[in-house]
């Protein structure tokens, strides 16, 4: 996917004013958050499993190549072959490889993030090679040739009326808008797919070092096919993912489906290790990881490593009143809401991501609800930090705040400044004491007016009532 | 320089580490696996009877249960299909072949399910009481599909094999198979999708219906 | 006991009022309260604009003026949140100065969080009639834990609350994102306003000026000119003319 970050202030502007998107988005924001909230309210200790999935998966960052090593080990000696790729490039060039030493014409794809990060769909139809998602929202938007817009609900945007023009498209069957028929439509569609592809394409949701098996969570069960009905498997994963343990993933699941969507469990967990065994009836031949760096390691060992903790549950973008109100296409690259303004900068480079750490008012949502208790809102300020250093910002904000610090530091002059301040401001606020368009504040007089000040700052009236008495 | 090679070293370098993972390094991670420690679990998975929340949480997510003696497993079959209106023909793992199917009006094959089956029958390695969750293995004669190609979904679950956490049927898995297979699968409850303006479908690419025959 | 009064650079420039209400109800609590008049900002424009250099600067100047106090109390969520926590576990995290700072943290107070917690009161001066409707500022209720504290003050003053929908919900204001990233910050402060408007109240309250005059700004852009938008500290105190001459002209307009 093109990176069109930059872009995050025009593109949030249209979409403030897409009607159905503000439709659409208004339905789901209830769903994810008091469906989250009716879920974390039924466990009393989520604060103690919480506290206990950070900090698991701080040790396994902290020992990131011994872990990786340990589940490269146990990976291969399962019958997986284990890849590694540095770039998106990388990554792409090792699965179409695999995929044309194998004659594979299609492969099947459950739900992967990190596929949208490579543009994966595109270097596989690039080489021949029919790429077909799986899952229904990611197979709602390979019809409309459209980017996710969230990381658990790829569709959240598009309204069932949307869908059914997509459907008729390319189903060539009536118009559906009933949705329980709708779903039963794509299913029909999917299922040959299922059944003749070469290879099935899989994110992992984590990989666990201890047995070097990579894992799926889904509830529609089209990564249960997709890892298990090919002759060939390939998992295309982060290396940040992942964790010791089985016992670390029994932790971390009650956490990821309770935040990602308010559900105590999600329906299909598949551990997947290696290639089927002897006798096997079904599972595939070879299996393939491929672990991804790609801007991964740029946190590790800094004071944003915290930000690898993710474990991907979208409850930051449900919270975050930004996301609520633009939706995700406006971060214009594949991870919205707080964690993509942390993820999309540092991959893809600070330079070429402008507003996003800036897209936030720090309300704290995000923090409150992350699972593993990420400080999102800590994280954009350094970010903030890193672009003040850079000198990124555009003149109209860095003058006005070196001014400001400027008098800050210094009591008799801002003592002076403030004193006019307030005079100017509100004489500028007239008979209404309104104030309805400033130079320099246009970003708040274009929607709102500003209360003017009262005329006399605190500072002057204190210090004259001190001296009268 | 190998990708491999050089993601390892960006790792350690940033952790102010030189040379390539230490002979210790590997050992301490080791340690730390071998000894699986156990994170908090939800105060009511351990307060509860384990059947009692299984079926619970059964309910939670629509999967239908009935309790019966081995023996009569096909007639609660044969009553569960007539009462669901699907034909009485199974794809079912070989551990139980030898039940009295035909007795009970039910042509059983021991096979891995197939796109023209309707119904998929199996067993399971054991079941979760805190999520109503069934763990299955991967193995020859356990074929993963009979759980998800088919509509319908019927599980046997021996109420001894019911344990009350995720992290308990893993230690069950460690005792009694060592390493894992293939696939472990974890099934809770019919497929199901909320991709359409976030409303919940029961059955999108795998079963519609899941039912669990407690034993 | 000596309090210090962090009165914050946005009620000493704009709304004196709210600065004088804190300063009578800190009094009437009993309190000695004392104003360091250098003060100017707690440094949180800087801090959230990536400008970490100087909001050390004006936190070390924070820590020097309010030495000599008790308790620092701000009648401002965001403010206390910035001395109370971010001072300690970022900005000087691991300095020669954190234990300063811990200490500093652990006497600075939100308003209505010392005037219940610590001073326990139990009653306020002012009197109010009817009902308003309180927006939960982000930092004093994520950061300080600030929820019931300003309510009990306005039940004290007789005011039912007639809580809105989304009422814990960031209202957009955020400092400089306000003006930087204005539409988003504008379609959240309608949101705001719709809720205010479903709750009933005809007066909206809540103890960060920031949010007041994003929230009121929206208000009479939209032709609400009626809505009341106060401070909680302006509801509990009452009539300011208890204290001398000076402090009623803060709220006499010359131009208008």
């Amino acid at each position: 996917m093109q990176v069109q970050s930059m872009h995050f202030k025009r593109n949030a502007s249209a979409k403030l004013n897409d009607a159905v998107l503000q439709r659409n988005m208004q339905k789901a924001k209830g769903k994810f958050v008091d469906g989250r909230a009716k879920a974390v309210s039924e466990v009393e200790n989520w604060e103690a499993i919480r506290t206990h999935a950070a900090a698991l998966r701080d040790q396994c960052l902290a020992n990131l190549d011994a872990y990786l090593l340990e589940f490269e080990a146990n990976a291969t000696r399962h019958g997986a072959v284990v890849h590694w790729a540095e770039t998106a490039a990388e990554a792409c060039d090792i699965i179409v490889k695999i995929a044309k030493e194998n004659g594979v014409a299609k492969a099947t794809k459950s739900k992967s993030m990190v596929s949208e990060e490579v543009n994966l769909n595109e270097r596989l139809e690039a080489a021949g090679i029919q790429p077909i998602e799986t899952d229904l929202g990611e197979y709602i938007l390979q019809l409309a040739g459209e980017p996710p817009s969230h990381i658990v609900a790829p569709a959240v945007h598009k309204s069932k009326e949307q869908v059914a023009d997509l459907f008729v498209a390319a189903h060539g069957k009536p118009r559906l808008t009933d949705i329980p028929a709708m779903t039963r439509e794509a299913r029909d569609a999917l299922r040959d797919h299922f059944l003749t592809a070469d290879m099935g394409i899989s994110g992992a949701n984590f990989i666990i070092a201890e047995t070097g098996t990579t894992l799926t969570v889904t509830n529609e069960g089209n990564a249960d096919m997709v890892t298990t009905v090919p002759r060939i498997h390939c998992v295309i994963t982060g290396v940040e993912k992942v964790i010791p343990t089985l016992e670390d993933f029994a932790t971390l699941i009650r956490l990821l489906p309770r935040s990602a969507v308010g559900q105590t469990i999600a329906n299909y967990l598949t551990l997947t290790t290696g290639t089927k065994m002897p006798g096997d009836q079904d599972g595939p031949e070879q299996m393939h990881i491929v672990l991804v760096d790609a801007g991964r390691t740029k946190f590790v060992g800094t004071d944003m490593q915290d930000m690898l903790r993710c474990i991907r549950c979208g409850a930051c973008m449900n919270h975050c009143p930004v996301y609520q109100n633009v939706g995700g296409h406006a971060y214009g690259w594949v991870y919205p809401g707080p964690m993509g303004s942390i993820l999309t900068p540092t991959y893809v480079g600070i330079e070429n991501a402008g507003d996003l750490p800036n897209a936030a008012t720090f309300c704290g949502e995000c923090q409150v609800v992350c699972p593993v208790k990420i400080p999102l809102p800590d994280l954009m300020r350094k970010l903030r930090e890193r672009q003040h250093d850079m000198r990124l910002r555009p003149w109209s904000e860095r003058i006005p705040m070196a001014m400001w610090a400027f008098a800050a530091k210094r009591a008799g002059l801002y003592a002076f400044l403030s004193k006019w301040g307030a005079r100017v401001g509100s004489w500028l606020g007239g008979r209404d004491r309104l104030i309805h368009s400033l130079p320099g504040i246009d970003g708040w007089t274009q929607g709102r007016d500003m209360p003017a000040p009262e005329g006399r700052t605190f500072r002057e009236l204190y210090v004259q009532r001190r001296d009268k008495q | 320089m190998s990708a491999r090679e050089n993601i390892l070293a960006r790792i350690r370098r940033q952790q102010g580490r030189s040379g390539p993972t230490t002979a210790e390094e590997m050992a301490l991670v080791r340690a730390n696996i071998r000894e699986h420690g156990v994170g908090p679990k939800p105060l009511a998975a351990q307060a509860e009877d384990s059947l009692e929340l299984f079926k619970r949480e059964c309910q939670r997510l629509l999967t239908t249960f009935a309790e019966v003696d081995e023996a009569t497993v096909p007639h609660e079959v044969a009553r569960y299909c007539a009462e669901a209106n699907i034909a009485k023909s199974l794809a079912g793992w070989r551990e139980y072949s030898h039940l009295h199917w035909p007795a009970a009006g039910i042509d059983y094959a021991a096979r891995a399910a197939n796109k023209d089956d309707t119904v998929g029958f199996t067993g399971c390695f054991c079941a979760i009481a805190e999520t109503g969750t069934l763990l299955l293995l991967s193995s020859p004669d356990q074929p993963k599909l009979n759980a998800l190609l088919p509509e319908t979904h019927i599980c046997v679950v021996p109420k001894a094999r019911i344990v009350p956490t995720m992290e308990d049927a893993f230690a069950l898995v460690r005792t009694e198979v060592g390493e894992p297979p293939r696939s472990m699968f974890f099934v809770s409850g019919p497929s199901r999708t909320a991709d359409i303006e976030q409303t919940i479908v029961i059955g999108a690419h795998g079963p519609y219906r899941v039912h669990v025959i407690l034993i | 006991m000596k309090v210090g009064l962090f009165v914050t650079c946005l009620v000493d420039l704009a709304r004196p009022s709210i600065g004088f209400a804190t300063l009578k109800l800190l009094q009437d609590a009993g309190c000695e309260v004392i104003y360091p008049d250098t003060q100017t900002c707690c440094g949180q424009p800087g801090y959230n604009s990536g400008a970490r250099e100087v909001s050390r600067e004006l936190a070390l100047k924070v820590l020097k003026e309010f030495r000599d106090c008790d308790y620092v109390v701000a009648p401002s969520g965001s403010c206390t949140g910035q001395i109370k926590v971010h001072y300690p576990n970022d900005l000087f995290r691991g300095a020669p100065e954190q234990r300063d700072f811990e200490a500093l943290a652990a006497k600075t107070f939100e308003l209505s969080d010392f005037l219940i917690n610590v001073l326990n009161v139990q009653t306020v001066p002012g009197k109010f009639e009817g009902a308003v409707t309180y927006h939960d500022s982000c930092s004093g209720l994520r950061e300080l834990s600030v929820k019931m504290q300003p309510r009990y003050l306005l039940q004290m003053a007789g005011a039912e609350i007639a809580e809105m929908a989304d009422c814990e919900k960031c209202c957009g204001f955020g400092g400089t994102f306000s003006i930087k990233l204005g539409e988003i910050s504008t379609r959240m402060a309608e949101n705001k306003c719709a809720n205010i408007r479903s709750s009933g109240a005809s007066t909206i309250v809540g103890g960060d000026l920031g949010c007041l005059l994003n929230i009121e700004g929206r208000l009479r852009r939209e032709g609400d000119m009626t809505t009341q938008v106060k401070h909680f500290a302006e509801i509990a105190a009452g009539d300011l003319s208890s204290l001398d001459g000076s402090e009623r002209n803060a709220n006499t307009n010359e131009h208008g």
